[in-house]
């Protein structure tokens, strides 16, 4: 099948006022060595046989069947039925990119506004309308602070940030005269603040950590960022946002610059994507920000309206100049995770966070007879934490499964010192005969 | 005017509900030197007032679904509904990224067989979808090329050929990765400057960005000529294939000489644009290029399919898990649905329909290229300057006849430019429609120039002062 409208009746007359016989003749440009043949059979598919096509292809992931633990940067979350019904709009989810602001109001106040409580959330003057995920917003956010800090060329990674994120950032700055160094994490998953105080020196122009760390664990980031400051470098903070609803904002933290991934805010873990970089900053680096913003103004009657804005920095007017060559970025997704952090509101966004908190704690602690005691028992956490079980990791995971359980993220695949330990997401879609469930398996591995 | 969700917050008002908590959770609190102090300045709003006021954020934006959309260079076609029912099925939905490959090989299969179509389209041999849009894809293909020289031992190759007439994403991709930009001019036909190019490319050339069919919808007759002198010079051939709508099963960019691509399943591929993304960039290339193929990647050993996590000789991971998944799944099953036939027919209806378009226009603007175009075309709206009126005025005028505008003022070495893409898609219906549109906005400029000056009249706004929106950013509406 195909979605086209035009058949032979209107080819014909549309050929005519062409004046060729053929749509051959329009192809004259194209050398005949280069052109296919054109293929003689249909083989295309009704939309019934697409659809079952693809329902047998979805029932070949037996994932969904389990109750699910991992996270490691993807969180199962309850997403709003308005999520779906607002996306899901023709006006929303079939328009460009708003060029033409005047016929593009509805998009870019929803961008406003998802970078509106980007603010709140972060406490940060602003924000950029987003990024592709979070890898690339921690990206783009080392590149930016680097640009910020002209003559520093040395940038700190915590060793505890998303690994895949850390490759990301690597691959980006790789092009680019920046010295990368690793801020290890001690025993129990803190920051080594000594390594860290020691490797900041004043040609560092920026240390980028994360919050919760991969790890789980929430680290002193107030003492990062007042180190930082006195060494005259940047802070760069990546953080699920969800943690702002009951921790520290980054703002609180010192952060200069804030980044991650608002993927727990209305996206399904859809198999990574699509996910939702974000980037907010202090106001004065904000013409260093990479790709779009939307700002207010108003029009010739004077009436408040929503344009993109500060495009200067941008590849389709600086060219080889502009801060970043992102163009489509996630707008769409970025209206899914405002629709999500709008339905949940001021009050709902703090009591998520905090179910989130307590449905970890309760499991993290009703392991504890079950597990192995850690130097990661102690840390503080928020929605994920360490465990590890009295069996190696293979064995582990398959009891797991028998149980009908993906217990979570293996961490001995990120860090061969973490071998047998298991990262374990908890968030608000457990309930408590759930959390037992887990823990009777556990039972049964000691 | 319209109010923001921050200024619609009454107290206390909420739309949510949490599952039900439990006493043993909440004995479990916090410690109180991480709590955050200051207030949390998210609205209040109930769930009939938000949804309230998506809709009416809804009505005040065009769309393909509400208004003919003929955006040059975007490929604006119907997205079909059927590829959003596919994308929430809870089997792909509800499957997490890190999940090991046993139980979630139908995600590895979409993933496999997708690339597979998308490189026979291409001529290519193999590929990732990774790239999470066009700019990256871009990206990720010049840093292959830098990666292959560099493996070389070809270190001064520093310079990224790029036509005057890119996109400019091409120029910030190159300079992203390091590269120097050297611009290649276009000559009066709108074709290459062989002559130019010839002169720039030297043993400092890492490669050419190259769009064909170019910006301005044309094909170039000494393709074949173009990717000799590159190649010749030691160069690679970087094919922008943002928009393949043209040339869809019709002609393959690694058969005209090309040895790395991108393309949009946003634009070819029929997924929707959601007024700026999600995209998806796969990136496609050939044999002597595939071992720099970023990571993850996907392969099938004995009917099971594997996860390729690391690999050394990779330019390495450009995104956080596997890229825009969901939007493969839309891009597969339109693969599908059209097969090899139905792409071919998109290929030549979307030019069938541009060069209707082209045709019936030229009596109104000025055709700067007279040869046929491929899937859209340039325009020159400079007949009315004496009038006052610019491209932008009748783009903004159109507006008002509830038809989106053409991009404007793209290509840049286009003066007063208009790019036309009318798409496969359209019946001639619409066409004609956006024709008599286009007459009717002429007699205007003839009888009343500020009427299409002071356009548009009828949406939500009037026309917006963008120079006052750069100059004093108001880019937050928190107001609590």
């Amino acid at each position: 099948m195909d979605f086209i409208s035009n058949q032979e009746p209107q080819n014909r007359e549309m050929l005519a006022a062409i004046g060729v016989s053929s749509v051959e003749d329009l192809f004259e440009t194209v050398s005949a060595k280069l052109r296919l043949p054109r293929p003689i059979h249909d083989d295309g598919l009704s939309e019934f046989e697409g659809m079952k096509l693809m329902e047998g292809i979805a029932a070949k992931n037996t994932f969904p069947q389990f109750d699910n633990y991992l996270g490691a940067g993807a969180y199962e979350h309850h997403v709003p039925a308005i999520v779906g019904m607002i996306c899901g709009k023709s006006e929303f989810l079939t328009s460009y990119t708003p060029y033409q602001p005047e016929a593009s109001q509805g998009m870019l106040q929803a961008i406003f506004e998802f970078q509106s409580v980007l603010c709140a959330l972060t406490g940060l003057d602003v924000s950029n309308a987003s990024l592709y995920d979070g890898a690339s917003a921690c990206a783009e956010a080392l590149l930016m602070a680097v640009r910020c800090q002209k003559k520093r060329n040395k940038a700190l990674i915590a060793q505890s940030l998303h690994p895949h994120y850390r490759a990301v950032a690597e691959q980006y700055i790789s092009s680019h005269d920046i010295q990368i160094e690793s801020i290890a994490f001690q025993s129990d998953g803190q920051l080594d603040m000594q390594a860290l105080e020691r490797q900041l020196d004043e040609n560092t122009a920026t240390i980028l950590v994360q919050y919760p760390s991969f790890l789980g664990g929430i680290d002193d980031l107030k003492r990062v960022s007042d180190y930082a400051k006195s060494k005259g470098a940047l802070t760069i903070i990546c953080a699920n946002p969800l943690v702002y609803g009951l921790y520290a904002s980054a703002q609180e933290l010192g952060a200069d610059i804030a980044v991650g991934d608002c993927q727990p805010f209305g996206l399904p873990l859809q198999f990574g994507g699509p996910y939702v970089g974000y980037i907010a900053c202090r106001q004065d680096l904000m013409r260093q920000l990479p790709g779009r913003i939307v700002g207010e103004t108003v029009d010739t009657q004077g009436r408040r309206g929503f344009t993109l804005t500060l495009q200067a920095r941008e590849q389709h007017i600086r060219r080889e100049k502009a801060t970043s060559n992102i163009c489509t970025n996630q707008a769409l997704a970025a209206l899914a995770s405002l629709i999500s952090i709008l339905w949940y509101g001021k009050e709902g966004v703090r009591r998520l966070a905090l179910t989130n908190f307590q449905r970890a704690a309760y499991l993290r602690d009703k392991l504890k007879p079950l597990t192995l005691v850690t130097p990661f028992s102690q840390t503080p956490v928020f929605n994920e934490f360490i465990v590890k079980f009295k069996r190696p990791m293979a064995e582990t995971l398959k009891h797991f499964h028998r149980h009908g359980i993906h217990p979570g993220v293996d961490l001995g695949c990120f860090y061969p010192q973490l071998a047998d330990h298991l990262l374990v997401a908890v968030t608000e879609v457990k309930n408590q005969s759930q959390l037992d469930s887990y823990c009777a398996a556990a039972k049964e591995l000691i | 005017m319209s109010k923001t969700v921050f200024e619609k917050s009454q107290p206390e008002q909420h739309a949510y509900s949490l599952p039900v908590d439990a006493p043993d959770f909440q004995r479990y609190q916090p410690v109180d030197s991480l709590l955050r102090q200051t207030p949390l300045n998210l609205p209040e709003v109930s769930e009939i007032d938000l949804t309230r006021h998506f809709c009416e954020l809804s009505r005040k934006n065009m769309s393909i679904d509400t208004n003919f959309y003929p955006l040059g260079s975007c490929t604006m076609k119907l997205n079909p509904r059927v590829n959003e029912w596919c994308a929430a099925l809870p089997g792909f939905t509800r499957t997490h990224p890190l999940a090991a490959e046993e139980f979630v090989q139908g995600n590895l299969e979409v993933i496999f067989d997708l690339l597979q179509i998308l490189c026979r389209i291409g001529g290519m041999s193999a590929g990732s979808l990774l790239p999470n849009a066009g700019a990256q894809g871009e990206y990720t293909g010049v840093q292959m090329i830098a990666a292959y020289h560099h493996q070389r031992g070809d270190h001064q190759r520093n310079e990224f050929l790029i036509p005057d007439n890119a996109h400019g994403t091409n120029p910030a991709t190159a300079a992203t990765a390091g590269f120097k930009i050297v611009p290649i001019r276009t000559n009066a036909q709108g074709d290459m400057d062989l002559n130019h190019l010839r002169q720039m490319a030297s043993d400092h050339t890492a490669g050419l960005m190259l769009t064909n069919p170019n910006t301005l919808g044309l094909f170039s007759p000494v393709i074949a000529e173009i990717t000799e002198i590159v190649h010749q010079a030691g160069g690679l051939l970087y094919y922008d294939g943002a928009n393949l709508n043209a040339i869809l099963n019709i002609v393959r960019p690694g058969d005209m000489g090309f040895d790395v691509m991108h393309l949009n399943l946003h634009k070819t591929f029929s997924t929707p644009h959601g007024g700026g993304g999600p995209g998806s960039g796969p990136v496609l290339c050939n044999d002597k290029l595939k071992t720099f193929l970023p990571v993850p990647r996907v392969e099938l050993h004995k009917d099971v399919y594997r996860i390729i996590w690391e690999d050394s000789a990779s330019i390495g991971k450009i995104a956080s898990f596997h890229g825009n998944f969901a939007i493969y799944l839309r891009a597969y099953l339109y693969a599908k649905l059209h097969g090899d036939f139905g792409l071919r027919r998109i290929g030549e209806q979307s030019v069938l329909n541009a060069n209707y378009l082209k045709t019936r226009l030229s009596s109104l603007f000025t055709i700067p290229f007279p040869q046929f175009c491929m899937h859209e075309f340039v325009v020159q709206a400079d007949n009315y300057l004496d009038k006052g009126v610019r491209a932008l005025d009748i783009a903004k005028r159109l507006l008002d006849y509830g038809i989106h505008a053409p991009t404007i003022y793209f290509p840049l070495i286009i003066k007063e430019c208009m790019l036309i893409e009318p798409t496969e898609s359209e019946s001639k219906a619409t066409l004609d429609h956006f024709i008599d549109v286009m007459k009717k906005i002429v007699e205007e400029i003839n009888v009343d120039p500020d009427l299409v000056k002071t356009a548009p009249h009828t949406l939500s706004v009037t026309r917006l002062d963008e120079a006052r929106a750069a100059k004093n950013p108001i880019l937050s509406g928190l107001t609590l």
